[in-house]
């Protein structure tokens, strides 16, 4: 899935983003670090990343077919969040990164989470979702082998990153506050955040449980009975 | 002059990046109360006193950040009293009130962005580096209503042939969870059915046009330029060290001579800047009223 359009501007970053713009970030605060600007910089790292991930999807042969399913997809974890108990953006980029590739795993997650807060709200935050789901969506694509083999290995796989995710954001949570980060205070937001996490879990757990063979026979099925 | 919200969305853009950048980076009393102050005065002069709950929510948020600072950071040097041996101080305090300033001052400078910058506006900036990312943005955001539709219609559907009863957990779950598969498989269907109608119509051949059409006209590069002006002043005068502070160990007050004052002047036109093209398009409206 080639995203940015001009060959140049996508080789030009792809060398850039790595080696020269991330560093001069996190050298420029370093040196502003006693006025403690953590939040920008890791603001200004977590947007190249994200941007590093799009350069680095590469031309393939697909048309417009799997462009539509992703954005059916991302449009289904938006729209799932309005049934009650259900919070399926986690489970559902899980699910597309097995069965569709890593980098529609990528999308899913990261535009889920643009899209979604354009109803909960937008935020210094959103940059942050993005690449944690959006990296949930990356890593379920490299691990598609055994997570399409067993349910046990999508459940485990869906609730580790349910919680590793809410680790992520309870790191931008430490930053906000204080825009210094402390073990002590992460630990009491990790600490209060538990049964956020706690609810997240388990509610990853019953929709793969329900949901991750069931979806993905869907999926494989339109993929076969399409060609996407 | 025409109302903030007619420019081109580039300067909204860059005006609203610049505006929550230099809060987040110039942590300085100054500066974070004109940031706030601006951006409150442009949510209000916008929307005046509507979502008043979501204001009591901020707030909240508001009150907790800034009590959260000194319980957990024990710099500084003005001590005011120990909580279980641990010293709640002055600076802290002051810090934490600040930091929580800034924070809201960034959310309410994103609730105005997000309130000016519609979808098809950010498609409009995007559509050009990469028209994939757009057409998937566009498609979803469009999605996100039927789908929310479709799925009550089908819940209503199920609930009307009986098939769970209410108040029961196992039984709703299980419900959200049909109908959640029926909507996947409907939502692929109708994907695959649109991409086919995207196709036949030539969807991709030759170069891709915008819904809604947004020139630069000369005001715009004029908003564009005093944003780009004001800031680099504030930036200048910022590396040049007018706004530095010293937070701990002890409170120093921030700078009041003539550098700083300048750059207090620019960050104040820049944080205020849509509120005065605001009031004053409001005003020139007015006028030409009582005239006719």
């Amino acid at each position: 899935m080639m995203v940015i359009k001009s060959a140049r501007l996508r080789t030009v970053l792809r060398w850039l983003i790595p080696f020269v713009l991330i560093p001069t970030a996190v050298i420029v605060g370093l040196l502003v670090l006693e006025q403690r600007q953590h939040l920008l910089v890791t603001l200004a790292v977590v947007l190249l990343s994200l941007l590093l991930f799009l350069c680095s999807f590469e031309k393939r042969a697909v048309g417009v077919r799997r462009q539509v399913i992703i954005a059916v997809m991302v449009a289904l974890s938006v729209a799932g969040r309005f049934i009650p108990f259900f919070k399926p953006v986690t489970a559902l980029t899980v699910i597309t990164g097995a069965y569709l590739g890593g980098e529609s795993g990528f999308l899913v997650g990261a535009l889920a989470a643009v899209i979604s807060n354009f109803y909960f709200g937008q935020g210094p935050w959103t940059p942050f979702q993005m690449l944690a789901w959006g990296l949930i969506g990356l890593f379920a694509g490299l691990l598609s082998q055994p997570l399409r083999r067993s349910r046990a290995a999508i459940i485990v796989y869906g609730v580790i990153s349910g919680i590793v995710y809410s680790a992520v954001m309870d790191v931008w949570t430490v930053l906000s506050y204080d825009s210094g980060f402390t073990w002590s205070l992460y630990g009491a937001a990790l600490l209060t955040a538990l049964p956020h996490t706690a609810l997240y879990a388990v509610s990853n757990f019953i929709f793969l449980w329900l949901c991750a063979r069931p979806f993905g026979e869907k999926l494989e099925r339109v993929k076969k009975k399409y060609g996407v | 002059m025409r109302p903030f919200e007619d420019y081109n969305p580039f300067v909204h853009l860059v005006y609203f990046v610049s505006c929550s950048a230099i809060v987040m980076f110039f942590l300085q009393p100054v500066t974070v109360v004109l940031s706030l102050l601006g951006a409150l005065s442009l949510f209000f002069v916008r929307r005046r006193l509507a979502e008043g709950r979501s204001h009591l929510y901020s707030l909240a948020l508001f009150l907790v950040m800034a009590l959260l600072n000194p319980l957990f950071n024990h710099n500084g040097a003005t001590v005011l009293l120990l909580i279980n041996h641990n010293p709640i101080t002055l600076e802290a305090v002051v810090y934490g009130i600040f930091a929580a300033a800034m924070l809201l001052a960034v959310l309410y400078w994103f609730r105005t962005f997000s309130q000016i910058m519609s979808s098809d506006k950010l498609l409009y900036l995007f559509g050009g580096v990469s028209p994939k990312l757009a057409l998937i943005l566009s498609m979803a955001l469009r999605y996100v209503p039927l789908f929310a539709k479709q799925a009550k219609r089908v819940n209503d559907t199920q609930r009307a042939m009986g098939l769970y009863r209410e108040e029961n957990l196992i039984d709703n779950t299980r419900a959200g969870a049909r109908v959640f598969s029926v909507m996947v498989t409907w939502g692929l269907e109708n994907g695959i059915v649109t991409a086919d109608s995207m196709s036949a119509r030539g969807y991709g051949i030759g170069k891709r046009t915008q819904y809604t059409l947004y020139r630069f006209y000369r005001t715009d590069v004029l908003l564009l330029c005093t944003t780009l002006l004001l800031l680099s002043i504030v930036v200048v005068g910022g590396a040049l060290g007018a706004l530095d502070m010293q937070w701990y160990p002890t409170l120093r007050l921030p700078r009041t001579d003539a550098l700083a004052l300048v750059t207090y002047v620019a960050y104040a036109l820049l944080s205020f800047l849509p509120t005065i093209l605001e009031i004053g398009e409001r005003a020139r409206w007015n006028c030409l009223q009582s005239r006719i």
